[in-house]
């Protein structure tokens, strides 16, 4: 069974004429499967592998090199919290580990139980004006507190839908798994 | 719309910013906007703006501080390959936030600066390579080019001129390393952004996609518009004699005001940090700060009167007694540099060991890889820095640290990234010594005594 719709399988095969090379198309592509699926499975690498005709190999080494592409399932609404010095500087670390205990998550692997959840520290957001900074559903969150993440959290956990402006995150993991080890440091993919 | 922080109309580049819908083009087009690209498209030519830029003085602000005119004067004249402009929006500088200040609020000063520039280098299409966390910017840039288009500003004929224009957007996906050029070009073709071993032929004979290429920052093409406007001359107004212009300071940490500030090179960093951002938080005294990113080396608390020359900064005449760190840039000793304008402001109560050690796990999760000393040293000195920290470490953490900052430095890296990770730690331990000492020998830390004690 292919992992990716036709539709999105489609988008991917249109991609290529709009770049100068096919190559340039892998991120793009990556990006409308990840959308789809949540993370990037083995299966969804090599169907873009397949609708660009390149090696799967040569994909799965571009997916595994940048940092916002998931190769393992994370949360419907994955935090990426700003931990690098400025936002240290202000309490990031403290607001991390609140993070972390509120949505019920031992590291950055593990997806909270209802699957809505995972968390992960970042490199600076390039928000340090706004310190500390935490990107979320495609929106930046200012000034963060305790507080601010728990009512960032209690809105997504009410069936009652979004503000407007708060965009979609991405469709939920299917499955969650048990917590696992950190994951490798993506040069040694 | 984000509150904004940091200077409204100021001199140059923010000079209409907090103006309402100042991001759509018919408010920023009444303003005056799009009058130079107008000027440029229709009644210049392409030697003459690259003239004009390069009298302006104007340097990149990307970090390598090298003459944008001359940079764009390297470009061929005729290439039977298109060429092309790559703005460099990948912002992954830590304390660096002007370029996202400068396309969220003006993102058409870029786009007419692109307009111009592209026209300048004779190319037809320009790529803006944007990091991907970026939402507002990337969605404010999409935006924008589409009312560009249905102008006519790009596509076959904007202002009337032969000159066909195309911009693209190219968005990245979290890697620090992208922000270097040939790394950059590298991810533009799709590939694992690794930085090139530039020898000729260089980016202006053979860039992305084996074509003529310039790479330039946000914020030096947001002020190409300004000086094609005003001409050459009223920008070398502002400034020191070799330094010239205005430029963004993204102010963060420790402060009463952070925010993006537009100052005239040559002030101080006291006019920056205690003036235009309202100095130390109650009751505390800055420790440290670092003038350009987390990348240029840091510097004591009490030299905040260096000035921001480009050139000035790297005396070490302004350590003023302060032990010289043993830093190397192209075998060139020097007290700090202007960077990405990224200015990191750190007070009594914060540890300078943990913030060296912070960083050092920054430069080593995004090192690529490609060479061992930067591989290599920046995991060894996390270690130390570990050691240090628990409580267990002893001298022999330092003399680690101190060869891992040699190693990195120096020309043994293939890209900057390396020699930041070597000044991190070399201007830290030189600065704070005392500090490693502490905790390397006695096991004490005297900015969380002075936090529990405040
Ligand atoms: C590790 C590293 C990261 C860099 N990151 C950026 C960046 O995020 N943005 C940028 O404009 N330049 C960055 N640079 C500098 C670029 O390589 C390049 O010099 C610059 O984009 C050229 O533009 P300019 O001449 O307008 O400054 C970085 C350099 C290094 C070594
Ligand atoms: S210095 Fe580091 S980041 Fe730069 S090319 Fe070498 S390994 Fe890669
Ligand atoms: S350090 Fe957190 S946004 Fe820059």
């Amino acid at each position: 069974m292919p992992s990716l719709s036709e539709h999105v399988m489609e988008e991917i095969r249109a991609l290529p004429p709009q770049f100068p090379d096919v190559r340039t198309a892998v991120m793009p592509a990556l990006d409308l499967a990840q959308e789809e699926l949540g993370y990037l499975t083995p299966e969804a690498m090599s169907e873009v592998a397949t609708a660009l005709n390149l090696d799967p190999g040569y994909v799965e080494g571009v997916a595994t090199f940048y940092t916002l592409f998931h190769t393992e399932p994370v949360g419907k609404h994955r935090m990426y919290l700003c931990t690098n010095i400025s936002c240290k500087l202000r309490g990031a670390d403290e607001l991390l580990e609140h993070a972390m205990r509120a949505v019920g998550v031992k590291d950055f692997e593990q997806v909270s139980s209802d699957g809505l959840f995972s968390v992960e520290a970042v490199e600076c957001l390039g928000a340090c004006e706004y310190a500390p900074v935490m990107r979320l559903d495609h929106a930046y969150h200012h000034d963060l507190t305790a507080g601010k993440i728990d009512a960032l959290i209690a809105e997504r956990r009410s069936p009652l839908p979004l503000r407007e402006g708060q965009g979609e995150g991405p469709k939920p993991a299917a499955a969650v798994k048990a917590p696992r080890a950190p994951r490798k440091k993506k040069s040694d993919a | 719309m984000p509150e904004l922080r940091g200077t409204t109309r100021g001199p140059v580049l923010t000079r209409w910013f907090g103006t309402e819908n100042l991001h759509s083009l018919d408010v920023y087009e009444g303003l005056g906007g799009y009058g130079a690209m107008r000027k440029a498209l229709t009644t210049m030519t392409h030697e003459q703006i690259v003239d004009e830029v390069k009298a302006s003085g104007l340097r990149g602000r990307g970090g390598a501080d090298f003459s944008t005119g001359v940079k764009w004067s390297l470009m061929p004249k005729e290439s039977p390959l298109p060429m092309h402009l790559v703005v460099n929006a990948d912002e992954s500088e830590p304390g660096s936030a002007k370029d996202r200040y400068l396309m969220e609020n003006s993102p058409h000063m870029l786009l007419e600066g692109i307009g111009i520039a592209a026209y300048a280098i004779r190319s037809h299409q320009a790529w803006i390579y944007i990091r991907g966390e970026y939402d507002l910017p990337f969605a404010r840039l999409t935006e924008a080019i589409g009312e560009m288009r249905a102008k006519g500003y790009v596509g076959d004929k904007p202002f009337g001129a032969d000159w066909p224009l195309d911009i693209r957007i190219f968005r990245g996906h979290g890697a620090y390393i992208c922000g270097e050029e040939g790394a950059l070009l590298e991810s533009l073709e799709g590939k694992r952004a690794q930085p090139r071993a530039w020898k000729p032929p260089y980016p202006a004979q053979k860039g992305v996609w084996g074509r003529p290429t310039t790479v330039n920052n946000v914020e030096t093409i947001s002020t190409v518009p300004w000086i094609i406007e005003n001409g050459a001359a009223a920008y070398a107004g502002f400034g020191t004699e070799k330094a010239k212009g205005t430029r963004m300071f993204t102010v963060s940490g420790h402060v009463q005001r952070p925010g993006n500030y537009e100052m005239e090179i040559g002030k101080t960093y006291r006019d920056l940090i205690e003036g235009l951002a309202g100095g130390a938080l109650p009751g505390r005294t800055i420790k440290a700060w670092w003038p350009g990113g987390s990348s240029a080396p840091v510097m004591p608390g009490d030299l905040l009167d260096t000035t921001t020359d480009l050139d000035g900064i790297k005396d070490v005449a302004n350590l003023k007694g302060h032990p010289i760190p043993p830093l190397n840039m192209g075998g060139r000793t020097f007290a700090t540099m202007g960077g990405s304008g990224g200015v990191i402001v750190m007070d009594d109560r914060f540890c300078a060991v943990k913030a060296a050690h912070r960083l050092l796990q920054f430069y080593a999760h995004e090192s690529c890889g490609k060479c061992t000393p930067c591989r290599v040293g920046g995991n060894w000195a996390v270690r130390a820095y570990e050691h240090i920290l628990s409580g267990e470490g002893g001298p022999e953490d330092i003399a680690i640290l101190d060869r891992v900052q040699e190693g990195l430095q120096g020309g043994r890296c293939l890209c900057g990234l390396g020699d930041a990770a070597g000044w991190v730690i070399a201007s830290s331990l030189t600065h704070f010594r005392q500090e490693y000492e502490e905790h390397a020998l006695r096991n004490f830390c005297s900015a969380e005594k002075a936090a529990v004690n405040a």
